[in-house]
């Protein structure tokens, strides 16, 4: 590696595994350290190749730093800074790893130059970021990130085999603009694995079912990460992708739908990261400078923001174990200050003049504006009102006061620990510094920015978007009272579609293997192996008893095989998944 | 933070808070009509953006059309029972 340059991403991977060391006050200093470095070493990168690495004939770039990676790399670092604040408290050296390993791959993806390293980073995220829903150590979040793991491991795999085609059919393994393979199998299969992590709808369901099951502190990381690193590969590889505008711009309205009928508070939010991230979908699908950076913008303030949200949600629970809006209510008497930072959070993403959405989703819609696309622009700024309505209104409104106000519920919240509200005043006053100040923001930006948020006419329409919509809300009140419901989503494909396909594939499979199977593991190795021993034994003891041996051996063998046949579709899959890994390997290794 | 609850819990402040609430609205329409009048309104991209107070008024038809037709959608397909997974 180039000496001068330091992978920040290596910086938090490897460094993790110092915590379970340090003991007290050391690991605590030692954890706010490692982003902190990391964030130092982001900031300290100069544009350029680093990290250039030679194996096996092959170049990986580790470094690829320029304006695009390092406003990223900037957004990621800060965003562990802050998370790990929010989680200091937690005695749990494996949620610790887990995160900082997570947000370290993060980084890995935003600096790396090839689709090789890419992919390797890309995998790392989604292992440690499963880890971070199963350490919540409930069944229910065992299950959903077992669905988690499976629905990435698939996406994985997608990218792989795109990447691997794209190899064979390029003879590179740059990772560049895209544009010039547009519509070859290669680009649709890595397009597919970038869209998967967006959490573009229809296969964005894995996010809501997993984000409200993991860990308070570790879904706070995950709110941050795999969507905008998503972003972050389609701006380097797909910008100005046409399906992009319309994906992004339905996305953004898809989420604001379910939000509606949302009553877990966490899943309302995970809803609305599918929704904004449609905005920064619809801006790299724009593709024009000003769309690029607006993207660009409202990933760095949505990260932000939304990792805001959720730790404000996440206190809730934490302190008073409820999840659920129709349980809730009456909570602003007993945790003031939780209340205060989370709106500051609900003003961001609903773009409010002064905080930090106004000036970076402002660009997305603008940039549908001056490409003359209406029904985009429609559909966008329909999406804020959803925004405003669900995150800015609903929710704090059936939280924190509700008709349950009077009732003992709201008595019983405390605030929470002093380290999260730290964390949570910290990305407050990030909110607020972009949104008052949002030059401080521009500067990082890819493209050249001419672009001023603050104009009368912007600042009137918008409060009168938000204005009539919290009028809208207040009217129609009656109408938004939380259910105890669920809402279906894509992922009843495999959570009931599965196991109808798998009962009803069972016993036809199961006859096949017994039956057919069995028949020819019977015909090819037990019967002449214990026929030929049969014959044998005429002539000789010794021999006779060495082939007996054998055919037991077999005959015990194929019994294994037998039980290795198990009839569970998961395993074939497994076995197929194994398969396509191994024979994607040899492909590219035996080249 | 105590004076949320005195806002909240005291009728007579709570509906004071109402009209002023109402009052923005009305200053804030006001302000849409005009602001253009005065700086020009060289910012629109769409024709319908020079419908007088476009931002109030498609901000109230989307808030009404996004919980009417995500309830309609809900109720009729999406919203299942909480144990529809485990059952």
């Amino acid at each position: 590696m180039t000496l001068g340059w330091i992978h920040p991403g290596l910086v938090l991977i490897l460094g993790a595994w110092v915590l379970p060391l340090l003991r007290g006050r050391i690991k605590r200093a030692a954890m706010i350290l490692l982003p902190a470095a990391a964030l130092a070493l982001c900031v300290a990168s100069t544009p350029g190749t680093h990290g250039v690495v030679r194996v096996l004939g092959q170049e990986f770039v580790f470094g690829r730093v320029d304006a695009t990676s390092l406003v990223f790399s900037y957004v990621f670092s800060l965003m562990a800074c802050v998370g790990i604040v929010f989680a200091l408290h937690v005695e749990d050296d494996s949620q610790h790893i887990a995160a900082l390993t997570y947000a370290g791959s993060a980084l890995g993806v935003t600096f790396a130059g090839d689709l090789l390293t890419l992919y390797v980073f890309w995998e790392l995220m989604a292992i440690a970021s499963t880890l971070l829903v199963w350490q919540r150590r409930e069944p229910a979040a065992v299950k959903a990130g077992f669905r988690y793991l499976l629905v990435h491991v698939v996406g994985g795999l997608v990218l792989l085999a795109g990447i691997a085609i794209h190899w064979s059919q390029t003879g590179s393994l740059a990772f560049g603009d895209m544009h010039a393979f547009s519509g070859g199998v290669g680009w649709s299969l890595i397009l597919v694995a970038f869209l998967l992590n967006a959490a573009v709808p229809p296969l964005g369901a894995w996010l809501p079912d997993a984000y409200a099951e993991a860990t308070v502190t570790g879904a706070v990381f995950m709110t941050a990460f795999t969507t905008k690193s998503a972003v972050y590969v389609l701006i380097r590889g797909f910008a100005g992708t046409e399906l992009l505008v319309w994906l992004g711009a339905a996305m953004a309205l898809y989420g604001v739908v379910y939000a509606v009928l949302e009553n877990d508070a966490r899943r309302l939010l995970a809803y609305h990261i599918i929704s904004q991230v449609g905005y920064m979908v619809c801006g790299v699908g724009i593709g024009t400078e000003l769309a690029i950076n607006g993207a660009t913008a409202h990933a760095f303030a949505h990260i932000l923001y939304k990792a805001l949200l959720f730790m404000g949600a996440g206190a809730v629970l934490q302190t008073t174990g409820l999840r659920k809006l129709s349980e809730m209510g009456g909570l602003y008497k007993t945790m003031p200050k939780t209340l205060g930072l989370y709106m500051v959070g609900a003003f961001a993403i609903s773009a409010v003049p002064l905080f930090s959405g106004f000036v970076s989703k402002s660009m997305v819609v603008s940039a549908a504006g001056e490409t003359h696309r209406a029904a985009v622009f429609l559909m966008l700024t329909m999406a804020s009102a959803g925004t405003f309505l669900h995150t800015g209104l609903k929710l704090p409104y059936y939280m924190f006061f509700g008709r349950k106000s009077d009732h003992a519920l709201g008595r019983r919240g405390i605030e929470p620990p002093g380290n999260m509200l730290v964390a949570m005043a910290l990305a407050a006053v990030a909110c607020i510094a972009i949104g008052v100040f949002p030059g401080l923001l521009y500067r990082h930006l890819p493209n050249p920015v001419d672009y001023a948020p603050y104009t009368l006419h912007h600042v009137t329409s918008t409060l009168g978007l938000l204005g009539f919509t919290a009028l809208g809300f207040f009217l129609l009140l009656r109408n938004l009272d939380p259910e105890p419901t669920i809402s279906l989503d894509t992922d009843w494909f495999y959570r009931r579609g599965a196991a109808g396909f798998e009962k009803w594939i069972q016993k036809p499979l199961a006859r096949l293997e017994s039956g057919t199977v069995g028949g020819i593991c019977d015909f090819v190795i037990r019967r002449p192996v214990l026929g030929a021993a049969s014959l044998m034994r005429r002539f000789d003891g010794v021999v006779d008893s060495a082939l007996v041996g054998i055919g037991r051996s077999t005959q015990s063998l194929s019994r294994v095989l037998k039980t290795a046949a198990s009839g569970h579709a998961q395993h074939y899959g497994l076995f197929m998944a194994a398969g396509l890994l191994a024979l994607v390997a040899l492909a590219m290794l035996a080249r | 933070m105590r004076f949320l609850e005195r806002w909240l819990e005291d009728p007579v402040r709570l509906s004071r808070l109402k009209r002023w609430f109402y009052v923005g609205m009305v200053v804030v329409v006001v302000a849409e009509i005009v602001v253009p009048g005065v700086v020009g309104g060289d910012h629109a991209h769409f024709s319908f953006e020079d419908i007088p107070a476009w931002g109030s008024i498609w901000g109230f038809v989307s808030c009404v059309a996004i919980i009417v037709v995500s309830k309609l959608i809900g109720k009729a397909w999406l919203m299942r029972r909480e144990d529809h997974y485990e059952s």
